[in-house]
């Protein structure tokens, strides 16, 4: 089983303003993390370090204990993720889609067809992508980020374009993928989606990680708001 | 390799831009120099003249034709075609997703690389042979060895078009823009022109290919020709190491 994705002190900021001052963050197997912060508040930032897309100016990123510049390529065939666009080409059908992002990730093409089902995608299997609803084609997203059954999830806004239909499939794969052991980390803006899948909610403000929330507790938008508003007035 | 090889040949089989440049170059090519034949047989004297001591109404003038406008038309396809193949995914934000794989980036900007080169081989490859069936259904009469020499050079300049575009793929990966490989490809074609018309000759790797083959090899030897390899390997060491450092911002 994997001892998950861990981030340690890192911190990236940029020039122009906005990034991560200082971020520890645990994914452990078995549990669905929530990032919650406004925008701009560094979650894609801090999606981007856990996954390599970006380099720590300091701090560490470790994933089942080996720190990322040491991780052998193989290693990533076990990480699933989505963040801001998909790896779909226009120009392909979303059958063709998933099963580039399967081989690229070392799957067979035998997970596609069950990828095509869970996430409603099977009517559109011969459909080029550039024919696709926004909706459709963050389904086909979400379908290549899981269909290889990774054990590490990282997923931006995943629910962003989907329709009803669309958040409760992919709500029954997170928590199916939780039960199955994998770690989760979920950034999202909606709090009540929020409650009904993670087991931690952990709240991200101006590039720092402030706090955490329980996800069960009742009036959890306005104790949001008023860790972030004492957090303001802390640094202020 | 195989999967990122995969995916590229298939992305540009079934891309817009990968058929476009096909038959733009190919035909393309092949259209003009027809055009510019049928312009010397017309007789005028003013169209005969615009097209210089080359534009006979024969194979040589139809062959001349056809290396002039392979030597700038081709290294624009295939400029543009690796322009889209190394600047679409940061056009579109689908970089985000060739992170956190078991393929490195470095393998898949190789596999972009070998793709675009097996598709540049192929398209340099038939053009001739398109070229020299349209010669003879315009009425040249089959060619001689003079001739077929003509349309294996012509092989030759495409090949050499495809090694010269490689700091497209650069000029994208660092501008992480499309424009920002056609532009160099532009550039790329300018230089060429200007440095043959300064008197560069067969040392300027960028001209000798054109150069060689529009004078059958008098105006720049095999070996000159040849400097496009070293040329294209320090486009591609430089390529495959700005992949290997991206980063996404």
């Amino acid at each position: 089983m994997s001892a998950g994705l861990v981030a340690s002190g890192v911190r990236r900021m940029f020039p122009a303003g906005g990034g991560v001052e200082s971020a520890d963050l645990a994914m452990r197997p078995g549990e669905i993390v929530a990032l919650v912060g406004l925008n701009g508040a560094g979650k894609t930032t801090l999606m981007r370090l856990l996954l390599g897309m970006l380099r720590a100016e300091s701090g560490r990123v470790e994933l089942d204990g080996v720190p990322l510049e040491r991780l052998p390529g193989s290693t990533w065939a076990a990480v699933g993720h989505l963040v801001d666009a998909p790896l779909v080409y226009p120009e392909l059908t979303t059958r063709t889609a998933l099963e580039l992002n399967a081989r690229l990730r070392g799957a067979g093409r035998g997970v596609v067809e069950a990828a095509l089902q869970d996430f409603g995608l099977t009517e559109y299997a011969g459909r080029r992508i550039r024919a696709l609803s926004l909706g459709n084609r963050q389904r086909v997203g979400l379908a290549a980020a899981l269909q290889h059954r990774p054990q590490v999830i990282v997923l931006d806004e995943p629910t962003n374009g989907l329709d009803p239909a669309g958040v409760i499939a992919l709500r029954e794969q997170l928590l199916a993928r939780r039960d199955d052991g994998a770690a989760v980390l979920v950034s999202s803006h909606h709090l009540d989606e929020v409650a009904r899948t993670a087991d931690r909610i952990v709240v991200l403000n101006a590039g720092r990680l402030i706090g955490e929330l329980a996800p069960h507790s009742a009036g959890l938008e306005s104790m949001f708001f008023e860790m972030l508003l004492r957090d303001d007035e802390v640094r202020a | 390799m195989r999967p990122a090889l995969w995916g590229e040949s298939l992305k540009l089989a079934a891309s817009l831009v990968g058929r476009v440049a096909t038959v733009a170059v190919v035909v393309g090519i092949v259209v003009l120099s027809s055009a510019m034949l049928v312009a010397a047989r017309s007789g005028n004297t003013q169209v005969v003249a615009k097209l210089g001591p080359d534009g006979t109404p024969d194979w040589h003038g139809f062959l001349a034709a056809a290396t002039q406008i392979t030597a700038a038309g081709g290294l624009a396809g295939f400029a543009i075609v690796l322009a889209w193949m190394f600047g679409r995914e940061f056009a579109d934000g689908a970089v985000n997703g060739l992170f956190a794989l078991p393929v490195s980036r470095r393998t898949i900007a190789a596999a972009k690389l070998l793709t675009f080169a097996a598709w540049g081989a192929l398209v340099s490859a038939a053009l001739p042979v398109v070229l020299g069936a349209t010669g003879v259904a315009l009425g040249l009469g089959t060619p001689g060895a003079t001739e077929l020499a003509g349309l294996a050079r012509l092989t030759v300049l495409g090949l050499a078009g495809v090694v010269l575009a490689t700091p497209v793929a650069w000029a994208a990966t660092l501008g992480r823009s499309v424009l920002a490989g056609v532009g160099v490809g532009i550039g790329l074609i300018v230089v060429a022109q200007v440095s043959v018309l300064a008197g560069a000759g067969g040392w300027m790797p960028l001209a000798a290919p054109a150069l060689w083959a529009m004078t059958a090899g008098r105006g720049a030897t095999l070996g000159q020709v040849l400097l496009v390899l070293p040329f294209g390997a320090i486009w591609v060491a430089l390529t495959l190491g700005a992949w290997r450092r991206l980063q996404v911002r």
